[in-house]
């Protein structure tokens, strides 16, 4: 067995399927979250997300376990290495409207918004973020880590006179406490719970600004805590005092893969790129199509309006097979209909699940096979989610 | 740290002489292995009477995080394999040398088995790693 990472006398064959750049150096230069030590300190082993080395899973817990505790209890996840950049000055929310696809006038301050950041030619998608209004003139954007310079850049070279775009990358710290039991350990530690999903409160612990948004990436009730990377440890440390009675569990990021996958939610980079537009991932309820502008409207509306040529859909095993991503996926003939671009082993469902992009003709409920490293596994095509979880409720 | 009475190949796998039955050795993945692979979610093992060459895949691990090959310690016949793994490949997480074994063959040479490492070998191998 082989392949085990550090085993140069015989590295055949091992596929990473998560976080990890096959063929990446892996001597370069990764950032590291303000969390890091604690990390160490709790057995984490690590992989690269996005140019940041983060947690995958935890001495203790593991995907599975880590999994679980969100779905049942409670989790926390250090997600530092997304992205964070503020467009201020006069008109600010304007602008980002006039750019990104969904409608912010549809918000008011005080609440967030998932939206896109397409190619203005191709309407592909340049990133997948969370804009959070914080009035006319300041709206705070959550860009993926890979992607958040790219925004950044974009937003900048548009920007009208005395509109300002700041990468803030390093200078803030995201924790996100997700599961049924995350309004208790917030409690817990004198933090604002209730609010509705997709709104935030912004406050201050321990004399620190601290942002409480009702957001997440796994499915489940949760929130996500935006504050300056130097306080990040203490609220860590304070959040597993705390939350020892609420059975908290850190979780890393194999975990939070699972969670959004079981959820149906696209990864970008995987699911969605600049080469995959939102129509094709069937992310149009992301889209404002009634504003007279944001980047990619015109050739976006026009691929709505003749179909998409293929579409994001969801697999699930028929069988014992895990589908990965860049395994193809064949009809009940064996021509070739798509991709898969997600793909794990849904811990809730202990089945075989994924995401793919597949011809438009291939309808849910279509039987079809994903060649599994040379085997042809049976699969159903279906829209996610494949759990019954909801962030709302 | 790691069982003084198996065998260990490079690749992770142990080996305890006698299996169940006579003649036959039983096959597994060592607590090392299981830890770096994570929570083994699928196992495909090989087919009772399938004729194996040492060195060479017989099978695969499937992880949360990664797809590894399973190898032959040693040439020889695939006597038993271990079904229940079927269900619950969770069990190689949990008990690597006891309820999570794999497969038992016979060995086409028993001197085949003088080339795999004993404990302290396997040990130093794995620190070098």
């Amino acid at each position: 067995m082989p392949g085990l990472v550090g085993h140069p006398e015989r590295m055949l064959r091992r596929v990473p399927v998560l976080g990890e750049c096959a063929g990446r150096d892996r001597f370069a230069v990764m950032k590291r979250s303000p969390l890091h030590d604690r990390h160490l300190a709790r057995g984490a082993k690590f992989a690269e997300f996005g140019g940041w080395e983060m947690p995958l899973e935890y001495a203790g817990g593991g995907v599975l376990r880590e999994h679980a505790a969100v779905r049942a209890a409670v989790g926390v996840f250090d997600v530092s290495h997304l992205g964070k950049a503020r467009v201020s000055g006069p008109g600010a929310a304007a602008y980002v409207d006039a750019s990104l696809t969904n409608a912010l006038a549809k918000i008011a301050p005080g609440q967030a918004q998932y939206t896109l950041c397409c190619d203005d030619a191709t309407g592909g998608v340049v990133d997948d973020l969370i804009a959070y209004l914080i009035g006319p003139d300041e709206v705070f954007l959550v860009p993926n880590a890979a992607n958040c310079a790219e925004v950044v850049r974009r937003l900048r070279a548009q920007a009208p006179a005395g509109v300002e775009v700041v990468d803030l990358h390093d200078e803030y710290a995201v924790l996100a406490v997700q599961g049924p039991r995350s309004d208790e350990v917030l409690a817990a530690v004198g933090l604002p719970v209730g609010h509705a999903y997709m709104s935030f409160v912004e406050t201050s612990w321990q004399a620190v600004p601290l942002t409480v948004c009702r957001t997440g990436y796994t499915g489940e009730r949760g929130y996500e805590l935006l504050l300056p990377a130097d306080a990040a440890g203490g609220l860590w440390d304070a959040l597993f005092e705390a939350g020892a009675a609420y059975d908290l569990m850190p979780c890393g990021l194999g975990a939070r893969d699972t969670l959004r996958t079981e959820m149906g939610y696209p990864l970008h980079g995987q699911d969605i790129s600049l080469d995959v537009t939102p129509v094709q991932a069937r992310l149009g309820w992301a889209v404002g199509w009634k504003k007279p502008a944001f980047w990619g409207r015109s050739v976006l509306v026009a691929e709505r309006a003749a179909g998409p040529a293929r579409r994001l859909l969801g697999l699930e095993s028929a069988g014992r097979g895990i589908p990965r991503p860049g395994m193809p996926v064949v009809d009940a003939v064996g021509s070739p209909v798509g991709v898969v671009t997600s793909g794990t082993f849904s811990p809730t469902r202990r089945v075989g699940i994924g995401l793919a992009l597949l011809a438009a003709e291939v309808a849910e409920g279509a039987e079809i096979a994903v060649d599994v490293r040379g085997r042809q596994e049976p699969f159903v095509v279906k829209r996610p989610p494949f759990v019954s979880a909801s962030p709302t409720t | 740290m790691f069982p003084e009475d198996l065998k260990y190949t490079r690749e992770h796998e142990w080996v305890r002489v006698p299996g169940s039955t006579e003649g036959s050795v039983r096959v597994g993945i060592t607590d090392y292995a299981q830890d770096a692979l994570g929570d083994i979610v699928f196992i495909n093992l090989p087919e009772v009477g399938a004729e194996l060459t040492g060195g060479a895949v017989c099978g695969e691990l499937e992880s949360t995080k990664s797809v590894s090959d399973l190898y032959a310690p040693i040439s020889g016949t695939v006597v038993a394999r271990n079904d229940d793994l079927e269900d619950h490949p969770e069990v190689v997480n949990s008990d690597p040398y006891g309820e999570g074994w794999m497969f038992e063959l016979t060995p086409a040479d028993p001197t085949g088995l003088d080339a795999l490492m004993d404990a302290e070998d396997y040990g130093g191998h794995v620190e070098q790693a």
